[in-house]
């Protein structure tokens, strides 16, 4: 029988949702405030050693030599692995396009500062941090290559040598007739944008506990994984181990905004727990290690862009060039975050042709890995700016343009020209609701005051679309095989009428867990505390991919279901079969089993479950005494990409509308943020305050990589930002408290109407506050094209020492 | 490097004697030999507030303490605020799950404890006073929007039960 998965809450087997749509508490939380959930540091295995990994101070060297004798003569130390270990255990990493992938640990030569050389397995961190100090390493330095001018110059030095160059993709996608609407174009304007590589940092850095098997020759590894399984299929290639030999056991993570998963530090934990007779060996990653060389650093980009518009401001077309500084290889998978923005390329407005020239370059700099949004907000901060300079070029107000241009309520389901198809939406009504919050053209009157007064105050109103539940297919054009994303689950339910999901994945923070149990109590009719949220290891977990690309709010949800669908399948059967009457009779609502008409003939689902597990003397002929069921869920109507990379990628589309007023301080070049406003829509909210949370604190990202934070290279590849006090996290004094509202458009074809919501915010800030800034500055006839607008740059600007 | 020395600490109320390194962090010594594992570690360099302890009622980063400097101190960590009787979660606590002021987690305890002392010192703070005191911790989830709205509801609510 076919699974039908309900598309809207008002399609539950409940004459009202008790929990979905709700602000319900987290069934996380009480654990995570009593400081007992099981973060990867906070568990000890018997025997366990302590891992400590000696990086790389060179970004491009040749190494000569390592000599690790005085390291394994000391106490304590039980085991030392080099890059000859590795060269002859292992295989370089799986990268997408492939070829461009270093072994976890330096084999022949370095490639970026941080780049492990060394590691060693001791009884202590403590000792293997001393240990690290004995050994003696002997490079023969190579030039770096420190950005991709370099990187493309005739007779650069090569990175992967073996690839005769550095480029590691170059291609352009043309959707349209793109050169006619620009040559038929009564305006253009164009820029180029830098913005500078910022990251993910979650509060908790990598760990992980390795112990290899040396009878069976298998690995099983604990940690702070976000995508268990996959992160077991690539060490099963790095490792050379077969895949189900190979388990992972996801913990509880401290945040993990798309880097985390340590593919190299598991690795060598891995081989050190093979060289110490299969001793487990933790390794937790320090804060330096991350901000180094962890899977953490994102989006370093070279923007040149442009907009063709007709004189009534119909945006016609849009052209962008990207330069992505990918850093020393693809390892990361940073090349699919330029991919990415195929999903929404042309954001909420109807422009009929587009462009992307794409090139990917490997570089000195630290690996580039996946960050929140993965790759649409630098794009949505150049596609933004350049509506806002079209709107002053044209004295439009820059909501008014936007809203000219946006596709309309009954244009969807739309299809962008990059190809990807947006289910629904409504922006212009999102539009009317924030500037009607923000009480805009007041702000503009106050600003109007405040420019008279010689003050540098200035508003931004930015639309985007979020592209949501992503699909393979997205990054097919990488070179990522596929189309489909499984999220699979497991519903239980016991005797006494208790339910268990099982999911493949673990806490990162988004809530997941309550949305599963949300959901599962509403179907089942149970109360939230009788269900119980566990997590499978990867060697008997359902297929899944877990948290990523705005997607596993509705996949887990999708999964649950479908499971509970074929649960409800299965007790009809029975419950009919017990009252001599046909399936379609019987029905569940409200926890019960029922007969149709007549619902005080029924069976609560405890009592059905008891029936199959201990009466099977009255199950019908050949029913499974199982009350269980897995469901296996993927986005539905999925398509492989044409040759200019056009499929339906992403199954949701939300948008919202942030606007910011600012003002900088012409003295410091400070940025204050006067007042900040989000209307979005995401469809379904299945847990409002989580949904609030997610918007929040992609502001607060947002906020960061606007104004503060970046990864700072010297011109010799050397990374100049290894601690906290380098690297600018917002604090509470930076982040503004933000007002909200939302607008519900469920998506028609998602579970429950539910769009991924967990990146929207990320999406937007960083372009509303740039937008902001720079009509703050539009009246001195500057401008500032780089991210982040730092007090130091602006101050610069303003003061006009060189172009900021 | 590895000199020991004897220290006497007490923690959420009890008392331990132990002979500890020197360099031992005042961190790892109640995560890994008291395994009070409530402490997280988020930067190891005294920015981020993660591992914020009280020593002797005072906020402390416990990553930048020697275990040796808490000889003789009373520390008070994230599990000590529990009732160990009934499990029931101190009133603080209770205002970040009610008002979703956490997400991963991680950064809580931090947030937990600096805000136990904010408001043993200054029962009903202003917003402006909440940002002061909470300016050390980072959290990278929730954005501090509904940390500040947990601290406001825990305010209100201790206010009320000393009233009452």
């Amino acid at each position: 029988m076919a699974i039908e998965i309900p598309t809207l809450p008002e399609q539950l087997p409940t004459s009202a949702p008790r929990f979905v749509g709700k602000e319900v508490n987290r069934i996380e939380d009480p654990a995570l405030v009593s400081g007992t959930v099981e973060f990867i540091d906070n568990l000890s295995l018997p025997g366990m050693l302590h891992c400590a990994i000696l990086r790389s101070p060179h970004p491009h060297a040749r190494v000569i030599k390592v000599d690790t004798r005085a390291a394994a003569a000391l106490e304590g130390v039980e085991a030392v692995l080099t890059g000859e270990d590795v060269g002859r255990w292992c295989a370089p990493a799986f990268t997408a396009p492939e070829g461009w992938g270093s072994y976890c640990m330096a084999v022949d030569k370095v490639r970026f500062v941080g780049e492990p050389v060394a590691a060693v397995a001791a009884t202590s961190r403590y000792l293997a941090e001393d240990a690290l100090e004995l050994i003696q390493v002997e490079y023969e330095l190579l030039t770096p290559v420190a950005n991709p001018d370099e990187a493309m110059a005739p007779g650069a030095p090569l990175l992967f040598e073996e690839r005769g160059t550095n480029v590691i993709q170059s291609r352009e996608y043309t959707w349209g007739e793109i050169d006619r609407v620009f040559a038929d174009a009564d305006r253009v304007v164009s820029r180029k944008f830098r913005w500078n590589r910022v990251g993910a940092n979650p509060t908790e850095t990598f760990g992980c506990i390795c112990q290899w098997d040396l009878a069976d020759n298998s690995l099983t590894c604990r940690g702070a994984y976000q995508t268990p399984r996959f992160m077991g299929l690539g060490r099963a290639a790095s490792l050379k181990l077969p895949a189900n030999k190979v388990r992972i056991i996801t913990h509880a993570q401290g945040g993990g905004f798309g880097g985390k998963g340590g593919p190299r530090g598991t690795d060598i934990a891995a081989l050190l727990s093979r060289k110490a007779d299969g001793r487990p060996v933790k390794y937790i990653e320090d804060r330096m290690e991350y901000l180094l060389a962890g899977g953490g650093q994102s989006w370093d980009r070279y923007y040149d862009a442009a907009l063709a518009l007709q004189a009534d401001g119909t945006v016609t077309g849009f052209k962008v060039r990207l330069v992505d500084d990918q850093g020393a290889g693809a390892e990361g998978y940073g090349t699919i975050s330029a991919a990415k923005p195929l999903a929404a390329f042309t954001g909420n407005y109807r422009i009929e042709a587009a462009s992307y020239d794409l090139t990917l370059v490997a570089t000195n700099r630290a690996p580039t890995y996946p960050y929140r949004g993965y790759g649409p907000p630098p794009h949505n901060l150049v596609l933004e700016s350049l509506m806002d300079i079209a709107a002053r070029e044209l004295a439009v107000d820059p909501a008014e343009l936007r809203r000219r241009n946006y596709i309309r309520p009954e244009q969807f389901p739309y299809t962008v020209p990059s190809g990807n198809e947006y289910d629904s939406g409504n922006y212009a009504a999102v539009l009317d609701r924030v500037l009607e919050m923000a009480d805009y053209r007041a702000l503009r009157e106050a600003q109007a005051k405040a420019r008279a007064e010689g003050r540098l105050v200035g508003i931004g109103v930015v639309s985007t679309v979020e592209p949501g539940v992503f699909d393979w297919n997205a990054y097919a054009t990488v070179g990522v095989p596929g189309v489909g994303v499984p999220e699979g689950v497991k519903v239980a339910v016991d005797v006494l009428g208790n339910v268990t999901v099982a999911v493949g994945f673990n806490l990162q923070g988004q809530g997941q867990f309550t949305v599963a149990a949300q959901v599962v109590a509403d179907y089942l009719g149970v109360d939230m505390n009788a269900v119980k949220v566990a997590t499978a290891s990867t060697d008997v977990a359902m297929p899944h991919f877990g948290q990523g690309g705005s997607r596993l709010g509705v996949a887990v949800t999708g999964a649950i279901l479908g499971a509970c669908e074929k649960l409800k399948q299965t007790f009809c059967l029975l419950v009919a079969h017990l009252m001599h009457t046909g399936p379609e009779q019987v029905e569940l609502m409200n926890g019960r089993l029922q007969l149709k008409g007549a619902p005080e003939h029924g069976m609560s689902i405890a009592e059905v479950a008891g029936v199959m597990l201990a009466r099977s003397d009255l199950l019908p002929p050949g029913m499974e005494p199982c009350p269980e069921a897995t469901f296996v869920w993927t986005a539905p109507n999925r398509n492989l990409p044409d040759d200019q990379g056009r499929c339906r990628s992403y199954l949701t589309a939300a948008n919202a509308t942030h606007i910011a007023q600012i003002e900088i301080d012409r003295h410091t070049g400070q940025v204050k943020i006067l007042g900040y406003f989000i209307v979005d829509d995401c469809g379904t909210r299945l847990n409002p305050a989580s949904v609030e949370g997610q918007l929040q604190g992609g502001v607060a990202q947002g906020v960061g990589a606007a104004l503060f934070e970046e990864y700072v290279y010297d011109p010799q590849a050397q990374p100049l930002v290894t601690t906290f006090v380098d690297y600018l996290i917002p604090t509470i004094h930076e982040v503004p408290m933000t007002t909200k509202d939302h607008l519900v458009t469920p998506s028609p074809f998602a579970p429950l109407g539910a769009k991924g919501c967990g990146e929207g915010a990320i999406h937007t800030t960083p372009a509303t506050l740039m937008c902001a800034i720079n009509d703050a500055l539009s009246p001195l006839g500057l401008e500032i094209l780089e991210t982040p607008a730092s007090p130091h740059r602006l101050w610069k600007l303003l003061h006009g020492h060189g172009a900021a | 490097m590895t000199t020991m020395q004897k220290i006497h600490v007490t923690v959420n109320g009890k008392s331990h004697a132990r002979e500890v390194e020197a360099r031992l962090t005042l961190a790892d010594f109640l995560r890994h030999e008291l395994h009070l594992g409530g402490t997280h570690v988020g930067c190891e360099h005294g920015v981020c507030g993660v591992c914020t302890v009280l020593i002797n009622g005072q906020s402390a980063r416990s990553c930048l303490t020697l275990a040796v400097q808490a000889d003789g101190a009373n520390v008070t960590t994230v599990e000590g605020l529990r009732n160990r009787e009934t499990g029931q979660l101190h009133p603080i606590q209770q205002a970040f799950v009610d008002a979703h002021g956490l997400q991963c987690g991680f950064c809580t305890p931090g947030f937990v404890m600096t805000t136990l002392e904010l408001l043993g010192e200054n029962p009903d703070p202003s917003d402006d006073e909440i940002k002061d005191a909470l300016g050390g911790n980072l959290c990278r989830c929730t954005g501090y929007q509904s940390i500040l709205e947990s601290v406001r509801l825990a305010a209100s609510r201790l206010q009320t039960t000393q009233s009452a």
